[in-house]
């Protein structure tokens, strides 16, 4: 069985910058993938593109077999986005906006999903509540349910737990593990926060300036840079990043 | 095991989520029922009014009221089904859902299927508040018209639904800096159509262009089926040739507007 993505030489610039230099990345079923970097490194870029919301200037991107753009809306079937940062619909009660994407996802009735989501988050009891009315960490629950109503082999996350208090965090972390374990989902998700993705996570891949510069699993990624963990790997590409562009402006 | 759906089934399954979650936003936003009852009765009776007045000055009897009813109404057609269709997807970039949809099976062809068939809910709204309100006030049936109104509103809610697919690509292209042109290009159509007045009744020089508008052909055709003609198929046959052209500009519009939207990565404007 091949990888459910595969991702190949993808470029993009924009006028000022080169957002995404030639990034190859592949995810097999059910592996769990941690696509990192320092702000700006071209990780929300390249997910952009991985979903078809962005074009590539360059390179192919294939969803579970279903090449883009040309079958965007196929491959979608397969995938599963959230992200921190969106939040809901202002005039829609939690269970209105699942249903109605539980239907976008082509579940003919989607209450069974939604109430099967709400409970592997453990907010079950949020489901008449407006989207308005919920923490910024319910919302972060309710995007990723939203996101795994369809069972998508892969779940494609950005930034699931910043500004998350810990205990919210780990909620949102169990849950994803459980929901990888029950249903073999495989997870690619960016995050600043290392410790998570030592967790969660049996790959990780560093972009920096629009390209991979290590891939691999955390322990081994840590070691092939001379560091104990991820989050120096972090500190070292970011800090390299800074010379960089302190070079560049002097 | 949740069962799921594909090809067409799932086509119109996602067209109905979309009709159903603004048909939500209408439920539970005051402010939308402005377009959908609260203008059309200020239209109504504003040229409702104004119609006694003329009518009264030029011993003109019915005519005028008529006139400019019948035009309010059919104009209220075109507005309905362009304000529904650049409203409903300005609701998506003011609830930042833009992306949330863009990663979905939801394909461009069904989002837009799905906002005009809740515009028809809300053009359907609008047009029996001003017909009641025409009838209760001013003593105007809009049954005057007769079989003829079918055609003429067909063709003036392509009209609307193909502006409104302008004012979206430009929003698209140029940001929410362009939700003006959802009122302000209507309000250039308005005049120029001959809404109340023949085009003759326009300065000269905007006359070659009054002509050129398919809607123009299209209040002119009512005009003449309420002063008890038969409906001047030649000129409803220039309106529809008139429509598909402005109707396939503004597909065509949409689609490169999508494609600069995806290649700049607009996207980011909206999260």
């Amino acid at each position: 069985m091949g990888p459910i993505l595969r991702a190949r030489g993808l470029v993009k610039r924009y006028p000022r910058t080169v957002a995404v230099a030639g990034v190859d990345l592949s995810v097999d079923p059910g592996e769990r993938v941690g696509l990192l970097g320092p702000n700006g490194a071209g990780k929300t870029t390249t997910l952009m593109m991985l979903l078809g919301v962005v074009t590539p200037d360059a390179g192919t991107v294939e969803v579970a077999g279903f090449s883009l753009p040309r079958h965007r809306s196929d491959a979608a079937r397969h995938v599963g986005f959230a992200a921190g940062y969106l939040p809901l619909p202002e005039r829609l009660r939690v269970r209105e906006f699942l249903t109605m994407f539980g239907r976008l996802y082509g579940l003919a009735d989607p209450s069974r999903a939604v109430a099967l989501g709400l409970d592997r988050f453990g907010i079950s009891d949020l489901a008449d509540n407006m989207g308005t009315e919920l923490s910024s960490g319910q919302r972060t629950l309710v995007g990723i349910i939203k996101a795994t109503l369809h069972r998508p082999a892969l779940l494609v996350l950005d930034e699931p737990t910043a500004s998350l208090d810990p205990d919210v965090a780990m909620r949102v972390r169990t849950g994803l593990e459980r929901l990888c374990a029950d249903e073999g989902t495989a997870l690619l998700v960016t995050s600043h926060d290392m410790l998570e993705v030592e967790r969660l996570c049996e790959r990780v891949v560093f972009i920096s300036h629009g390209v991979v510069v290590a891939d691999g699993e955390p322990g081994e990624v840590a070691s092939r840079f001379g560091v104990e963990g991820l989050e120096e790997v972090f500190l070292h590409l970011a800090a390299e990043r800074e010379r960089q562009r302190a070079g560049g402006t002097a | 095991m949740t069962e799921e759906i594909q090809g067409w089934q799932a086509s119109w399954l996602r067209i109905r989520a979309v009709a159903r979650r603004h048909a939500y936003v209408l439920q539970r936003a005051p402010q939308r029922w402005f377009d959908v009852v609260f203008w059309p009765i200020v239209d109504t009776i504003l040229f409702g009014a104004l119609g006694v007045q003329l009518a009264r000055a030029s011993d003109g009897g019915h005519a005028a009221i008529g006139a400019l009813l019948a035009g309010i109404l059919l104009f209220h057609v075109v507005f309905q089904a362009e304000i529904s269709l650049s409203t409903g997807f300005m609701e998506e970039t003011w609830d930042r859902n833009l992306l949330n949809l863009l990663v979905t099976p939801l394909r461009e062809s069904e989002y837009i299927g799905g906002v005009v068939l809740f515009g028809l809910g809300k053009l359907a709204m609008a047009i029996t508040t001003v017909s009641i309100v025409a009838f209760a006030l001013f003593a105007f049936h809009v049954t005057d018209f007769g079989p003829a109104l079918i055609p003429l509103v067909a063709v003036l809610l392509v009209i609307g639904w193909s502006v409104g697919l302008i004012v979206i690509g430009l929003i698209l292209r140029v940001g929410q800096g362009a939700e003006i042109l959802a009122w302000g290009l209507l309000a250039i159509v308005m005049p120029l159509s001959g809404v109340f007045y023949a085009v003759n009744a326009l300065p000269g020089s905007l006359q070659p262009v009054a002509r050129l508008l398919p809607t123009t052909r299209v209040f002119a055709a009512g005009r003449t089926v309420l002063a008890g003609h038969a409906l001047p198929w030649g000129q409803l046959a220039w309106a529809v040739a008139g429509t598909l052209v402005v109707a396939a500009v503004a597909v065509l519009w949409l689609r490169q507007s999508l494609a600069v939207f995806r290649a700049r990565g607009f996207i980011s404007r909206h999260v």
